[in-house]
């Protein structure tokens, strides 16, 4: 059945994108390797940002949030207990006293993401536009806030360290494989489909019956747990984690990321992710002199106003991003 | 429980930082109107005029501030040209990310620029006697918030005559109000555009030298929470008009003024999660705009 | 002979992937009223947008005064002579009745010496008298003759009128439909897309029925009374 195939090569071209990652990743230098890393973590972080913004439209600068809540719950739970002990010494005693293994962990970071998300979706989702834009960022500024000052749930503003490293090139490729997976499957389920319809011509969509703010929660609170369990991967790459890690610079550079790549496909979300990271990641290896067969060896700085100049020129030439928009297909075959 | 005390320096501080975001404020709703778009690298125009006059000081004021003038307006014009034209249209996600993808370069240049003799920074003061006091009517009020209030009133009537009473202005706030009709009555679209690119420039020139004598050390990153917070203010008073937008960046000027001069250091901590709360609750009860109303207030922008 | 008003040449246009307007000729001489009327969705709308410059054309010839126009920008169009009075009036609810007029002023050509704005309140003396007013404030007849009043200060060489008597009460109709005639006295050429059937063939010289994009039939004056000849025009496939 051509649709059955469709769909497996739609699914099959973030995968192995990905996969080839991975498989980068165990190739190259130590050094080398935590680039290959970053990139497949920003896939997991940018495939939930897609899972909401892509499908219903709406931009929310609020995701970030739930990648730190992930990443914050899964960092202090799974922190050894004497240094727990040692170092957070004003949390609660239900934090202090406990860890967890690194799959609980997992759990628990999408869960808090999924939960949190849900609650700030419930009054939310009514809004659209610019009004949702720059509640979303509201949201992101009460967590950081609240992350930073409330030392009973965490470091507050010092660093969240010692965590387990646990993150290599199999997890991390796993990780956002999962991610992956997930996004595919929302958007071809019904509520998916639903969701996307109301984007592409909200009166119809209205006028057919669909509950447009229960659609737009569950996109939601799915992108909030799939974000949380991305900020669980963020926090065993690094090991640590500040607020100021999860703010403002990452939810404008996925946002970015998302935007560039494409913002209405998966294909989309995972080939910008991976191209920004991978641009990124060159772009500070020239910084410190390298050979491509000419040397390239650029001044400090000029990193930042390449990417974003790079960014600008995409964006300018082809705004609906590297990929169009589309999903992945085989070139033979005619694509919506 | 301590009571916030707000005393009269406070308050006209306040209101001297609210005439300022009242003009930021302008500057983002005018490109707003007739482009849709909303600008994110609008604070980076206030810091290319900061850095200009930090490099200018030692030249005379008058010279100083026409430099600063030139290079921003230049700068609020090629952004019109090169990118915005170009991105007419599009979705608000990509012109979003767009200007912020300018705002970062913007950003990184001043930063390799201002590198370069190992320090960050740059002291743009020749105005600085403006940030004394000066007392009014037993009151000590400083000179630069009567100057901020003054320039700032005078400001805004150029800018309502020159939108009621010219015929340039009265086309660029139909093309605000209903493009497409506009442009098919004979309104030139790049005229227009090119015309609110030109005020917005100006206006964030203004800013920055009212900036720059309160603040006079000049980082990348000037400006950039004001942009932020006039940014929520202008879309909590309403973007689609200017007067709400105006009145939005005022507001949160002020309000931002009074509470941090009224609350003691250590129970402001969790301010910005009551302010932004607030800004919550105002947008789900009135989503097009705290002032917005009628058939404004009726419509969910998407 | 001099080149027609309007001439439209096996035009084509389409929206996103539908064809709305196919292999549509059309010629408008100096001077005349002529009527294009049709069922819904026929394309009537869409040609006078086509020819405004505010959708793009497929395939065909648009010629204005027998100079090509497609490919232009809408303000540019507006300022070979060419006015539209766009379907719903789309006047500036906001602005005073004056300004409204003032803004037809962007599509003229020659400043000519005197008020500008006299042909339109000449036209209609009622927006002389209201003309502080907010254009939001007037009747839905009232606000259709601002829309015409500000695309004629525009001293257009060719009139477009898109709809002007939907949603009116009938005695607006009337003093909408009764400025025609003097309007063309002023040496405007008018191409009139109504939904009126009946009052638009009275009017004009020669009427047009459109269906499903494609020209069916041309209608006189004198066919005004055949009711079954205009309905078969219309169910025409």
């Amino acid at each position: 059945m051509r649709s059955r195939i469709d769909s497996l090569v739609e699914l099959a071209g973030p995968v192995a994108l990905v996969v080839v990652v991975g498989l980068v990743a165990t190739t190259v230098s130590r050094a080398n390797e935590i680039y290959a890393l970053n990139a497949l973590v920003s896939v997991a972080i940018v495939v939930a940002i897609y899972v909401f913004v892509g499908t219903s439209g709406v931009l929310s600068f609020g995701q970030i949030s739930f990648v730190a809540v992930g990443a914050f719950a899964a960092g202090i739970m799974t922190v050894p207990l004497e240094s727990k002990r040692g170092v957070l010494t004003e949390i609660f005693p239900l934090l202090r006293d406990h860890t967890i293994g690194n799959l609980p962990s997992y759990l628990l970071a999408a869960a808090v993401g999924g939960v949190f998300a849900f609650v700030v979706g419930l009054p939310l989702m009514r809004l659209s536009g610019l009004a949702a834009g720059i509640a979303t960022l509201a949201v992101l500024e009460i967590t950081h806030n609240v992350l930073r000052e409330w030392t009973s749930i965490g470091p507050g503003a010092t660093t969240l360290a010692l965590v387990p490293e646990t993150v290599g090139p199999l997890q991390a490729t796993v990780g956002a494989i999962i991610a992956i997976l997930v996004a595919f499957g929302y958007q071809r389920s019904r509520p998916g489909r639903l969701l996307r319809a109301t984007r592409e011509d909200p009166a119809a969509a209205r006028g057919v019956g669909v509950d447009v703010h229960r659609q737009r929660l569950l996109a939601f609170t799915l992108s909030g747990a799939l974000a949380g369990f991305a900020g669980g991967l963020l926090v065993h790459l690094l090991g640590s984690i500040t607020t100021e890690q999860v703010y403002l610079e990452l939810t404008f550079l996925t946002l970015a990321m998302l935007v560039v790549g494409g913002l209405t496909s998966l294909w989309g979300a995972v080939v910008g992710a991976l191209a920004v990271s991978g641009l990124d990641s060159f772009l500070s290896q020239a910084e410190q002199g390298i050979h491509v067969g000419l040397k390239i060896d650029l001044p400090s700085g000029t990193r930042l106003v390449i990417l974003g100049a790079l960014m600008t020129v995409v964006l300018v030439l082809r705004p609906s991003g590297l990929t169009g928009g589309r999903e992945f297909g085989l070139p033979t075959r005619m694509r919506r | 429980m301590m009571v916030a005390s707000v005393d009269f320096q406070t308050l006209s501080d306040a209101i001297g930082l609210g005439a300022i975001y009242a003009l930021m404020a302008v500057g983002i709703g005018l490109v707003f109107g007739v482009l849709r778009l909303v600008n994110f690298a609008y604070g980076q125009l206030v810091m290319a005029g900061a850095y200009t006059l930090a490099f200018t000081s030692g030249w005379p004021v008058a010279g100083s501030i026409l430099a600063c003038f030139a290079v921003v307006v230049a700068l609020s014009l090629a952004m019109e040209r090169a990118v915005f034209r170009p991105l007419r249209g599009q979705s608000p996600a990509v012109m979003l990310v767009t200007t912020f993808a300018i705002a970062f370069v913007l950003q990184a240049i001043a930063l390799i620029v201002d590198l370069r003799d190992n320090t960050i920074g740059e002291i743009a003061s020749s105005a600085a006697p403006l940030n004394r006091s000066v007392s009014v009517g037993g009151v000590d009020v400083r000179k630069i918030t009567i100057v901020a209030i003054a320039v700032a009133v005078v400001t805004l009537a150029l800018l309502a005559l020159l939108l009621t009473r010219t015929t340039i202005g009265l086309h660029t706030r139909a093309a605000a109000s209903d493009f497409r009709t506009a442009r098919l009555l004979g309104v030139r679209a790049n005229r227009v555009i090119g015309f609110a690119a030109l005020l917005s420039g100006v206006l964030a020139a203004t800013v920055s030298v009212l900036l720059t004598v309160q603040a006079p050390f000049v980082s990348p990153d000037f400006a950039l929470r004001d942009t932020i917070v006039v940014l929520v203010g202008v879309v909590v008073g309403g973007i689609d008009r200017l007067w709400t937008a105006t009145l939005g960046g005022f507001t949160i000027g002020f309000a931002s003024g009074v509470i941090n001069g009224a609350l003691p250091t250590d129970k402001t901590v969790y301010l910005p999660s009551a302010v932004f709360a607030l800004v919550i609750l105002v947008l789900l009860l009135r989503p097009a705009g705290l002032f917005a109303w009628g058939r404004h207030a009726a419509a969910e922008r998407v | 002979m001099a080149e027609p008003a309007l001439e439209l040449d096996r035009l084509e246009v389409r929206y996103g992937p539908v064809t709305v307007v196919r292999e549509l000729s059309l010629r408008v001489e100096r001077g005349e009223i002529v009527g294009l009327i049709g069922p819904n969705g026929a394309g009537k709308s869409t040609t006078l947008h086509a020819i405004m410059g505010l959708l793009p054309v497929a395939a065909g010839e648009i010629r204005v005064a027998g100079v090509s126009v497609a490919g232009r920008s809408p303000e540019s169009i507006a300022r070979a002579g060419v006015a539209l009075v766009p379907e719903g009036r789309r006047i500036f609810g906001d602005f005073t009745v004056e300004e409204n007029l003032r803004l037809g002023l962007a599509g003229r050509r020659s400043a000519n010496g005197g008020d500008p704005l006299a042909a339109a309140y000449e036209l209609f003396p009622m927006l002389r008298e209201f003309r502080r007013r907010s254009a939001g404030a007037l009747s839905g007849g009232q606000q259709q003759q601002l829309a015409i009043g500000r695309a004629i200060v525009a001293d257009p060489d060719l009139l477009l009128l898109d709809e002007p008597s939907l949603g009116l009460a009938p005695t607006a109709v009337d003093g909408v439909f009764g400025a025609f005639g003097a309007i063309r006295e002023r040496g405007v050429t008018i191409l009139l897309v109504e939904q009126r059937a009946q009052r638009t063939v009275a009017l004009a010289d020669r009427t047009h029925v459109l269906v499903g994009g494609l020209e069916r039939m041309t209608l006189g004056p004198a066919d005004v009374d055949d009711t079954d000849k205009i309905i078969a025009a219309y169910l025409a496939s």
